[in-house]
Order: C-alpha cells, then structure tokens, then sequence
C-alpha cells in the first residue's frame, strides 16, 4: 500500500481535473453580483438563489423541466421495450438475412443528426407533429432503438437457449418461458440499456434546438437559450447547469452497481 | 406431447379460442420458425423506416434537386448528381474532412491510452475506489451541452478560470495571455483537449468493464515464467483487451466524427474556419446559407464515409472474436 503514493497522486489529480470545471459552474450559480463583477475568480462569497429564482418564477424552467422527464423516460420504456424483443430474434432466429438487418439497425445510428433534419422537420410539419411531446418520444424512441438492439443482441447470446427451452417443455408458452427464465436473467443488462438511453434522451440537443420550440421544449435548447448571447449572466448558466444535470447526477450515483455490472456481461458476450 | 404443443400451439387453452386466431398463432406464433423472428423485429423495423429509412430517402430525393430553402421561387429541378460534384470540389468540404479527421484520430487516440492507463491503476485495489470512480466519470455523465458551455465559461477572455489563472503564469514571464478560442493556430487543439476530457471516461469505463472480464490464467502462467509487467501488458492484456478496445474505439469514432454541440457552443466554427468541422460545414450549409440540397449532398457523403469506417471496424472484430474461439 505504501509504495501506491503515486497512483493516488495521479488518480486524484484526474478526479480534480474532471471536477474542478463543473464544481466552479455550479458555484457561479450561488453567487451574487458582487461576486461576479470582482473580475477574477471567486472561490469564497455568500451564497444566494437570486439565479435559481429567476430560471424558474420568470423563465418558468419547470416546464422545460417538465418535458425532459416526460419525453425521457417514455423514449426508455419504448425503446427498450420495442428493441429487446428485436434483439431476441437476432440473437436467437437463425433466418436468411440476420447479419444485414442486425447491421442495417446500426447504420441508422451513423447518420449525422443534421442530416435528417431537414426531411424530419419538413414531415414533422405535415403531420403536425412539430413541438410536440409525441413527436419528440417517437423520434427519440426511434434515435436509441439501434443502440438498444445491439447492445442487447450480445446480451441474449449469453443466455443458453436451453433454459428457454425446458421451460417450455414443462408447458409454458413461448411467452411465459421468455417472461420467467430469459427476462431475469437479462435485468441486469436491461437496466444498464435503459439507464444509457435515459442519458442518452435526456442529454439530446440538436433535434430539441430545431423541433420544439415552446410546447414541447426540452431542457438543453431552454439552457442555451440564457447562455450564449454575448452579455451572459454567469450565475443563470451556473443555475441552469445546475437543474439539467442534478436528475442525471443523482441517476447515475444510484444505478452505478447496475452500470458497471450490466456493462462487464455485455463485454464478456462478445 | 409433440413439439408444437409444448410450445404453446393446439393446448387446451388455445382450443377455447376461434378457429381463426388458432390459425393465426400457427401462421405468425413462436412455432413458426421462419415468420417469428420478423413479428418479434416488425416494431422496430417499423419505427426505424419511418424515422430513418424515409428521412434518409427524402435526403437522396432533395440532393437530387434544387432547394434553397430562402428561395422557394426557384424552379424545382432535377440535377442527378451534380450536388455531390459542387461539394467534392468545394475546398471548404476539403478544409473540414481535414479537421475532423484529425480532431477524429488525435481525440480517440489519446482517449484510448489514457482511459486504459486509468483502468490499470484502478485494478490495483485502490481505497476508495468506487467514490474516485464516480469523480472520474462526472465529465462523460454531463450532458455534452454542458460541458461544451462549462468550457466556454472556463476559457472565456480575461474571467474565465483557465484565462485568469493562465494568464497570471504568462504575466510572470512577461508574455501577453493566450487567446485559447481566438487564435485559429490552438482553438481547434483546445476543443480537442475538452473532447478528451469529456470521453476520456467513457474509455476508462470500457476498458475496466473489459479488464474485469480477463481470465487468470494467463497470468499465472506469465507469473510462472517471470516475465516483466511490461511484457504481460503487450502480449496478454492487450491482445485479450481487443474486443472491447474495438467496441469503445468504434462508438468514441462514430460519435467524434459527429462532432457538433461543443463546437457550435465554444468556437461556432471559428475563428474564420479553423474548427469548422464537417458537421459544422453541413449545419452553415444547410440552416445557415439554407441550400437543403447541397446539404443533403454533404449529409450523404459523411454517412458513406462512417459507414465504411464501421464496417471495416466490425469486420475486424468479427475476424478476431473468431479467431479466439
């Protein structure tokens, strides 16, 4: 143990490296205008919520806020719930053509967002589905389908089909075989699935800038919205960074254990 | 008992059922082994043609033509693959494939190394392991908007935290502050750097997952013989390593190749074009100056190009997981 002094020097200097940054945004959003108009950085100041008030009884925020929850976790429930029974087939159907389907899946993560804006944005309009919850679920639903799909299909192949089977030699269906033996086996990988795309979901900005624009709008676009014109007031970005990222911190602090060991199955599949 | 009814088709519970959605469980049901396996996709392969398929065709459809979306009064007409002639030889397009090439290769590279590093010292059993694990991955959990505008903040022009503290090293050797963002020789290295510290934990992630899965005896035969650590590293760790090193290095590429959030917040392209990557050559294009076609046309390429990036990434996979088996 002694002679680890210098892991930890080095491991603690990438935890403070990593920190540092976001520890000092989120101070900025406490602070007040003395605080800010000192023209250096500030470390030690009385904090306040004059921000913080501000995004959410002037800028209404909530609403933002609102939506991100809403459209998040329904994509997840879709998404994993949609992808998990394709990621099945994959894995377990022997059928003309498996290996360019399981592909074509993922080349539909390869397109560069921008690149289906314009036709998304014209179609979107026609349906009347621009700045709307259920546009933005389907869309979001349809953008992590391919992640789920192949990041279960490794998953499923762990699972011996045997188990299936006896199940159902003992007189379950398909369906009940699948629900008692295959579904708890697959939880763990499941949950790191799902707590991916919630990320994922949560953390999208480039179609949320373009399709939504007061009903449906999400927390990003709201946040850069207060951020980059030129005479930004530091502690609303402070607040605002605050409120997108505190649900996602306090997320991942309690889904870590599922994280890391739903991962490590997946890698060993492959 | 035969295999169909064990399997659910012709029990006595189906019996009760109509004729009709008997038949139907026959044709479409999980006994069916050539149809099943489609029912089971039909969701999702649906879903991905509306939204992926069909946006995608409507994409080659408007690179075929003529739009501006500022001037819709211009005649509708088809121009085959003159779009996609007009980009290849639009240095700009030349100028950006360069900068996200290197932005690509320089971010991934050090990533890689560095997320590996760390995996290593935190196999030793550290104190406190799980608590520095979640310091270190706080960057990969932040939204990517955030980061981007975290970093905005830090190298903001004379407040900004890496600015100010900086500047006071250079005040001491009497040089004037390093302009990070407005000075076309560095701003394209600092988004590098912030790339870095944003996935850097995402590979250390990776490869912990990876090395956790190594098996031990290997090691012990290696232990045997005596050979050095950095032996072990180069012919067992890594050569083990490779599939999940494939996996992290192929969606840390396919994602740096996309670049967008941080370079829009932080430099939007500038200063002139020093970081106007492809995708940001793609957004002035098509939302900026609104030649939807030409941005179809520059859509369609960068697609062409990730996707045979990937495919040669996958083909190796596949050829090395096989080899192991």
């Amino acid at each position: 143990m002694q002679r680890n002094w210098w892991v930890y020097l080095v491991v603690l200097l990438v935890c403070v490296i990593n920190f540092i940054p976001y520890l000092w945004v989120v101070l900025t959003g406490f602070m007040d205008q003395t605080a800010l108009n000192t023209g250096r950085p500030v470390w030690v100041f009385s904090p306040t919520l004059e921000a913080f008030r501000y995004l959410i009884f002037e800028k209404h925020i909530m609403h933002n806020f609102f939506n991100s929850v809403v459209i998040s976790l329904s994509a997840t429930f879709f998404s994993v719930t949609i992808g998990m029974f394709c990621a099945y087939a994959i894995a377990r159907y022997d059928f003309p053509g498996r290996d360019d389907i399981s592909f074509w899946v993922l080349t539909n993560r390869m397109m560069p967002p921008v690149a289906i804006l314009i036709p998304v944005f014209i179609t979107f309009q026609t349906l009347g589905l621009l700045d709307t919850l259920v546009g933005m679920i389907l869309l979001y639903t349809a953008m992590q389908l391919p992640f789920v799909v192949w990041m279960l299909t490794g998953y499923f192949r762990d699972i011996p089909r045997r188990y299936e089977e006896s199940a159902m030699v003992d007189g379950d269906t398909w369906f009940q075989a699948f629900r008692k033996v295959t579904l708890p086996l697959m939880l763990p990988s499941i949950s790191a699935t799902a707590i991916f795309v919630m990320i994922l979901s949560w953390n999208e900005f480039v179609f949320a800038t373009f399709l939504t624009s007061t009903q449906a709008k999400t927390l990003p676009p709201a946040i850069l919205a207060y951020s980059v014109s030129a005479d930004v007031e530091w502690n609303v970005l402070g607040a605002a960074v605050v409120l997108v990222t505190a649900p996602l911190i306090l997320f991942v602090l309690i889904t870590q254990r599922q994280l890391i060991s739903g991962l490590s199955q997946g890698v060993a599949g492959r | 008992m035969t295999r169909a009814e064990s399997i659910g088709v012709g029990t006595a519970k189906a019996e009760k059922t109509p004729a009709n959605r008997r038949s139907l469980l026959a044709r479409f049901g999980p006994s069916n082994r050539k149809v099943f396996p489609w029912v089971l996709m039909a969701p999702t392969l649906l879903i991905l043609f509306a939204m992926g398929v069909y946006p995608f065709l409507y994409a080659l459809f408007i690179a075929s033509q003529n739009v501006v979306l500022s001037k819709p009064y211009l005649p509708q007409i088809f121009m085959g693959l003159y779009q996609y002639q007009l980009v290849i030889q639009d240095p700009e397009f030349w100028h950006a494939l360069r900068l996200t090439t290197i932005f690509t290769l320089e971010a991934v590279f050090v990533e890689f190394w560095l997320g590996l590093g760390l995996a290593l010292l935190f196999q030793r059993a550290l104190r406190f392991g799980s608590v520095l694990r979640i310091f270190i991955m706080i960057p990969m959990v932040l939204p990517p908007l955030v980061a981007a505008l975290i970093w905005r903040y830090m190298f903001y022009p004379g407040t900004g935290l890496v600015t100010y503290y900086s500047g006071l090293v250079t005040d001491l050797f009497g040089q004037s502050a390093i302009p990070f963002l407005s000075d076309p020789d560095i701003a394209l290295q600092v988004l590098i750097f912030v790339d870095i510290w944003e996935w850097t934990p995402f590979m250390f992630l990776m490869m912990s997952a990876g090395l956790a899965q190594l098996p031990r005896q290997p090691y012990e035969a290696a232990e045997i013989d005596g050979a050095s650590a950095w032996r072990v590293f180069w012919t067992i760790t890594l050569p083990l390593l490779r599939p999940a090193i494939l996996i992290a290095v192929v969606i840390r590429t396919m994602d740096a190749f996309r670049i967008y959030e941080l370079i829009t917040v932080m430099t939007r392209g500038g200063p002139g074009n020093a970081t106007t990557t492809l995708n940001v050559y793609l957004t002035k294009t098509g939302l900026e100056f609104f030649d939807a076609s030409k941005a179809a046309a520059i859509s369609l390429i960068m697609m062409m190009l990730i996707v045979v990036m990937s495919f040669i990434f996958i083909r190796l996979l596949r050829s090395r997981t096989d080899v192991a088996n």
